[in-house]
Parts: structure tokens; sequence; C-alpha cells
């Protein structure tokens, strides 16, 4: 393959934010898999190194049951490309040298302990490659006691703080006894991939100044800097857990038909509820319209919701809330969100192909440039795609 | 090692460090509440200089009580506003607007996380400012974005969880969802701080101004990407809880304490017999030896282990499997966190401390850079006004005098 290949923008894409940007991703974990993506998703081109065998990836659950492809894998490799590289072949060794000469960004996640062995650790990287970002993404970083210690998402959302404090409110009340529950997937994880695509976009910003140089980025330290609000709990004297750690009133509730979340913090969405409500008397008790006071009655305000929310639709309740800007929301189902008129309305999702000639539709990307709006089309690429061009 | 921050609450001109990735990059910040605050503090922690735009009127939210959070006071400490600079203006007021659009003439990024409408309404809208600064970058962050039927929906991170639907996949397999709490408002916030550093790029790369609309809720999206896929598909994506597909034991596990959970993560058959040795237990049982066989006993295999692991002490046994290969971790309350010497080493979590603000932990550098290190913490939330002798006097070129008359006549409030 000619390195050079790498670097040119497709057509198309040469307007988008990271138009011009090559970037080289040796990924096994969601997190490493996500910083690509993310880039990627920005108009990057992003070279996915996967082993002969393909990476684990493209077999991590949720399968779709009839093909047995990964969705998950699917996600993470939109509009990415692929390319076989064997480190431990000579040759194959050879052409990543070459390809990682021109990129400009490296994401690596390749365990601390193997790095020297194959020439990829910080020092030598440097010296190779005195341009390029080199950014690491592990568990728990490449420095610290802990950086050669092993962890999937469950383990990373419980070092940093989270997932202790799940589940509160509502699931914590019917289920006081049971183990602390993680969040869907792999959220701790994709915090660490936004954070190492933050950073290495941050250390390219500084290339011109400074050169390449290497970023050291944790999963646990970017779960822990979501969570940063615990931790200055912490610092006020509330060491917070699951059980207490709830609004005063509010909260998840469930309705005829499907629950929903309430959340009022000013005084007049709290007077938007009680018309909401119906203007109960209750309600109308004259001590209610001082908010610490309600705070101290919340457990009295939350029961009377409640009663009053399990008579109602939900969608009839949000949309009544929503215009008497009384903060509400559905809990969506992911059915729900895939239809959702206001994700198509705003372009949400990519019509994309898979491996298998399928076509699915993919989130594309998180967030919208309104002067150089995102692709919305691509397919998830073929293991090794490129390997003839590498000949 | 434990680093300590000390404010410097009179000072303003050491705010930008040269040796930081963002040195050089102003941000005019008008964000509130807690999602777009996390973003400019993200950027401000890698070097950015940050000029928090507020008044007394409609001061930062961390500056008043939050009773329904049971903050019956104002926060000493808020970890979004550490690092900014702070000026008073009263954006009510079209003199104010014209100030405000000063600061934003001599910004990179302009941010703003008010409901759509609110900033155009304002007079500060994308295109005035483009007028303002050609090449500015604006960051709009909001619950539902700039555009879309539920577009002016208010909304807060428990709502952002439960619109994307990532509150729906979480939580018991028989239980109701689970909300999100923070951690939705900083997920939104970090992933706006990186679209905004790509529009940094593209505008030194082209010369052209951007703006990016950011809707939290759709970043609650992003972060269950695998199941809208299954859902696009024509599947109906289940609740896991603790549970995966493929691993057994995979969830969170008693130890010896009470409230003083495991968690654990088994991948193969290897790391099964590594783990039952590390226990020091046996398990003849062949339906019991593969992860497929364990997997479909999932059941049997978590009071199994549940048993063995309430046996022992937590932080004790999850170094022993560390040592072995297999991921443990004990469920770390935040204590564990502030008190952990990995994460002191790291900086990830920093000693803070000012004159009316006691020694206390907070979350400091988000990564470790090799060349450009001078990232984190570098001083608390500003006073209100503090540094308005730098933005008004220095930058803008304002006089005592002429401050003195917009103070005087609550342009300044």
């Amino acid at each position: 393959m000619q390195a050079e290949s790498v670097s040119s923008p497709k057509r198309g894409m040469a307007q988008l934010p990271l138009a011009g940007c090559r970037v080289i991703e040796r990924s096994r974990s969601v997190a490493a898999a996500y910083a690509g993506r993310l880039l990627a998703a920005m108009g990057a081109e992003v070279v996915m190194l996967e082993p002969p065998e393909g990476s684990e990836l493209r077999g991590a659950p949720p399968l779709l049951e009839d093909s047995g492809e990964s969705a998950l894998f699917a996600y993470l490799s939109l509009g990415k490309r692929s390319m076989v590289c064997d480190l431990e072949d000579g040759t194959a060794r050879a052409s990543l040298m070459q390809v990682l000469g021109n990129a400009n960004i490296f994401i690596d996640d390749t365990p601390v302990a193997q790095r020297a062995a194959l020439g990829l650790d910080p020092d030598s990287m440097a010296t190779v490659f005195p341009h390029l970002v080199h950014v690491s993404v592990l568990p728990f970083g490449a420095a610290g006691d802990k950086a050669h210690w092993s962890a999937e998402e469950i383990n990373l959302l419980h070092s940093g703080g989270e997932g202790f404090l799940l589940p509160n409110g509502l699931a914590n009340e019917l289920f006081p006894d049971r183990p602390p529950l993680k969040i869907y997937g792999h959220f701790g994880s994709y915090q660490g991939g936004c954070m190492a695509a933050m950073s290495a976009l941050a250390a390219w910003w500084a290339a011109p100044a400074v050169g390449g140089q290497f970023v050291d980025v944790s999963v646990q330290d970017a779960v822990l800097a979501v969570g940063a609000f615990a931790l200055q709990r912490l610092g006020d004297g509330s060491l917070e857990h699951r059980t207490s750690r709830r609004f005063r009133y509010g909260g998840v509730f469930k309705t005829l038909d499907g629950y929903m979340e309430l959340l009022t913090l000013e005084d007049r969405q709290w007077r938007g509820l009680v018309q909401l409500l119906g203007s109960p008397a209750w309600a109308l008790d004259a001590a209610l319209s001082d908010p610490l006071e309600r705070s101290r009655r919340g457990d009295e305000i939350n029961g009377h919701i409640r009663e009053w929310m399990a008579q109602h639709a939900v969608d009839d309740i949000v949309r009544r809330a929503q215009e008497l800007g009384v903060p509400a929301a559905k809990y969506r189902t992911p059915e729900d969100v895939v239809q959702g008129d206001h994700e198509r309305a705003r372009g949400l999702f990519a019509s994309a192909q898979l491996e298998s000639g399928r076509e699915v539709e993919l989130l594309y990307a998180p967030f919208q440039f309104h002067c150089s709006p995102l692709k919305s089309e691509s397919r998830v690429p073929a293991l090794g795609e490129m390997s003839e061009e590498m000949l | 090692m434990i680093s300590t921050t000390t404010t410097e609450r009179t000072t303003t001109a050491t705010m930008n460090r040269d040796n930081a990735p963002l040195a050089g990059v102003r941000i005019a910040d008008f964000t509130i509440h807690a999602a777009g605050p996390f973003c400019t503090h993200l950027l401000s922690q890698l070097g950015a200089q940050c000029i928090k735009i507020e008044s007394q009127t409609r001061p930062d939210a961390f500056r008043k009580p939050h009773a329904v959070y049971g903050r019956m006071t104002a926060a000493t400490f808020d970890q979004v506003s550490a690092n900014k600079l702070s000026v008073r203006l009263n954006l009510k007021n079209a003199e104010a607007v014209e100030i405000a659009k000063r600061i934003v003439a001599v910004s990179d990024v302009a941010a703003e996380s008010f409901r759509p409408g609110v900033i155009k309404r304002l007079g500060l809208g994308f295109d005035v400012l483009r007028e303002v600064k050609e090449d500015i970058v604006m960051l709009s962050l909001s619950s539902c974005g700039q555009s879309g039927p539920d577009s002016h929906f208010a909304g807060y991170a428990p709502l952002f969880g439960a619109w994307g639907g990532l509150g729906w996949m979480t939580g018991y397999a028989d239980g109701p969802p689970v909300e999100m709490r923070h951690v939705m408002d900083h997920s939104a916030g970090m992933h706006a701080a990186l679209a905004t550093i790509a529009a940094l790029h593209q505008r030194r790369r082209t010369g052209m101004a951007q703006h990016v609309d950011l809707a939290a809720r759709e970043v609650a999206s992003a972060m269950i990407g695998d199941a809208l896929a299954m859902a696009s598909a024509g599947f109906t994506p289940q609740r896991p809880g603790n549970s995966n597909p493929s691993m057994a034991p995979h969830g969170v596990y008693p130890s010896a304490r009470a409230d003083r959970w495991i968690t654990l993560a088994v991948r193969n058959d290897d790391e099964w017999q590594r783990m039952l040795q590390a226990l020091n237990v046996q398990c003849d049982a062949p339906h019991l030896a593969t992860t497929q066989g364990r997997i479909k006993h999932a059941h049997v295999v978590d009071e199994l282990v549940s048993q063995w692991l309430s046996r022992h002490d937590a932080d004790e046994i999850a170094s022993r499997l560390q040592n072995v290969g297999v991921s443990a971790h004990v469920s770390w309350n935040m204590q564990d966190i502030a008190d952990d010497p990995h994460l002191r080493a790291r900086g990830t979590v920093t000693q803070v401390s000012d004159d009316d603000v006691p020694p206390r932990p907070a979350v400091g550098a988000p990564a470790r850079f090799s060349r450009t290190d001078d990232v984190g913490i570098r001083r608390l939330t500003p006073a209100l006004g503090q540094d308005e002798d730098y933005v008004f006097g220095e930058l803008l070129g304002l006089s005592s005098r002429q401050r003195a008359d917009l103070e005087s006549r609550e342009v300044i409030l």
C-alpha cells in the first residue's frame, strides 16, 4: 500500500471538520474503538488495524440474531477502513511503520507489558515518529500502580465510582437488597473513548508548536471525570450512596402505560407541575411555595404524584407537562428512538451496509456541524479490505 | 503524591499557561447549569482561557442552593467552574450585549447552553457573532438540539437519559428503568468539548466559522448505539442488568463486609480456572467448565461465586484476582477514590484549597500529556466579577470611569 492513499481525503469529505486528519487505530477495547469512531464521524481517515483472524469486537454482543453479525462492531467501525496487520510478521510491521509515518494520530490500547516488544512503547514511537500524537487508551492508564490491571466495562464503571451509586430512586426502593447495577452497555468505555479522542485533538492542536507527543488516557479517569460531582459532594462532607442519592421529589414514575422522568428545579416549574396535576388541595398548601419545605416533604409529594401518574398515559403527561414548562420525559425504548420524529428530523441515523450486505441504520454522530454537515451514509469495513492495496 | 492547587483569586494574568495543549485559545462562556460548564471546564483544563459571563440577577447555578438535590446552601467549591475567569454582564441590557460581543470578538469560541432560541433573542445568535468575529466557533449545547420538533423541550440530565433510550436499557431486567444523573450532563459536555476542538482544527485549516449543535439526549442515544442498531434491524433489545451474554461469571458480588461489593468479569475458561485457583475453591461440575455452559447456567454460577467471594475481603481478593489476570475491582465509593494512590499519582484526583475552602479532593487532569503537561485545575471557582480588571480593562480597554458608569447603570451587574 502507498502510505499517501491513507492521507487523501475521500471525495466529499474535504469539507468535514477533520478532513486530512489521518488516524491509525489499534483497538481491542470499546474505548479505543469509540475514540476512532468519533474521529471518523467528523471526517478523519481512520484505519483500524486488525489481526488476521479479525478484531475480537467483530464477535462482541449484541449479535443480530439471524446473521450473527455484531451490532456493537457495526456501530463502532462505521466509516473506518480495515487493515490486517500481524505485528509478529516483519512485512506487516514494516507496512505499519510506513503508514504510521504518514499519520497524525495513533490510538493504541496495546497492554503496557506488550508495547516494548512490538516497538510501540512511547519512547520508541517518539524517536521514530516525532510528529505523531500517540494516544494510549487503557483501563487504568499507562502509568501508575494499576497500569497493568485488566478490566471490562463492569469493573471500570465501579472503579470510577458511578457503579456504586446505581440504581438510585425507584429501582433502589423496589430492590434494596440487590447488588449495585451497571449502566447499560459500555457507558464508561465510551467516556474513555471520548476523552481519548478529545485529548488526541488537543495534542494535535499543539503539534505545530511542540511536535507530536504521548497522551495517556485512562477509562477509569474518564468515568471519574463525568462523575466529578460525587467527589465534590465528598468534599462538602457527604459520602453519596445509592439509597440516599435521589431527588427529594421527582424521579422515575410509573404511569398507566410506561415510565417517565420528572424533575422540577425552579419555582416556575413547580407551579407548572401543580397545574399539570390539576391543582389538588395538597399541592396548594401555602407552605409548599417554599422550595426548602418542598424538599423536606419530598416523600409526601412523591406519594401524591405517583398516585396521579398511575392513572394517566405517559405520552399525554409528557406533552402537557412540556406545554406547561415542566421538565418531563418518557423513558423511550430503542425502537422509540430509532423511529422518533425528532431523531428523523435531525438526521441522527445513517444508512449503513454491513459486511453481509445487509442495510441497517446506525446513529452517526451525537453532534452536528451546521456549516459543514457530517455525511449521512457509510459502511462497515470488511476484514482486511486494504490488504490488496498493501501488497 | 498529593498535589495542592491554591487559588489565585486576585490574579488574572497567569490563567493561560503556555505549556498546555490549548494555550492561546480563548472562550466566551455563556453556559449554565452543568453540561455546558463541564465542556468549557474541560477545555480550560487543557489550557484554554475561559471567560465566564453571568450576573447577579442570573448567577451560575452553583452560586445558589438547590434544595431538590438536598443542597440547602450554595456550594463552596464548584468543580465545573474551576479555572475560569468571571465577569458580570446583565444581558437583558443592550449595552451589556454589545460588551459581550466585544468579548466574543477577541475569543476563538463562544459557548452557550440556553434553551434553543434564547441566545438569539439576547442578540447573540450565531449569525450575529459571525459578523462580530468571522471565524468564530460557536457551541450550542441543549437538551434536544437546535432543530427538530422537540427542540423547545426543557430538560435536565435524567431527562436526557430517558429521551435517549439509555435510561430504558439500564436497570434490573425485571425492574423499572433507571435515571442517569450528572454523568449524563458531563458525558454531553465531554462530547461537546471534542466537537469544539474539531471545529477549531477545521477553522485553522479553512478559516471558516462553525456552529456546533449538541443535543444531550443524542449523547445518551450514542451510549446505546448497539441497541439502536438491533432495533433498526427489527429486534427488541432487552435490559440485561449486570449480565453479559458472552461472559460468566460477570457481575457484582458480595464480599465478607456488608455493602462492600466485588465486580468480576471472566472472559474465558482459562480465566475461570485461574479464578478458581486464586479463590482456592474446586468446581468439578462439567457443565460449568466451559464459557457456554456457564452462560447457560449463569444463575448457578452467580450463586456459587457469591458464596465463594462472600468469604473474602473485597480489596484483598480483587488484588489477588488481578495478579492472576482476572478482571476484578471493588465497587468503589468516593472515599475509596479520594484515598487511592494510583489516582493521586496520575493527578486524576488532586487536592484543592483556598482561604474559604479547606483542603478537599477534586477531579483534576483529564489526561496526561508528555510535552504539554500543564493540564488540570489551576484555581478554584472565581468570585462573581473577580476578573473584570483583566477582561474589561486589559482585554477590552475600558477605563475605570467607563466601568464605574456601566456599573452605576446596571449594565455591569
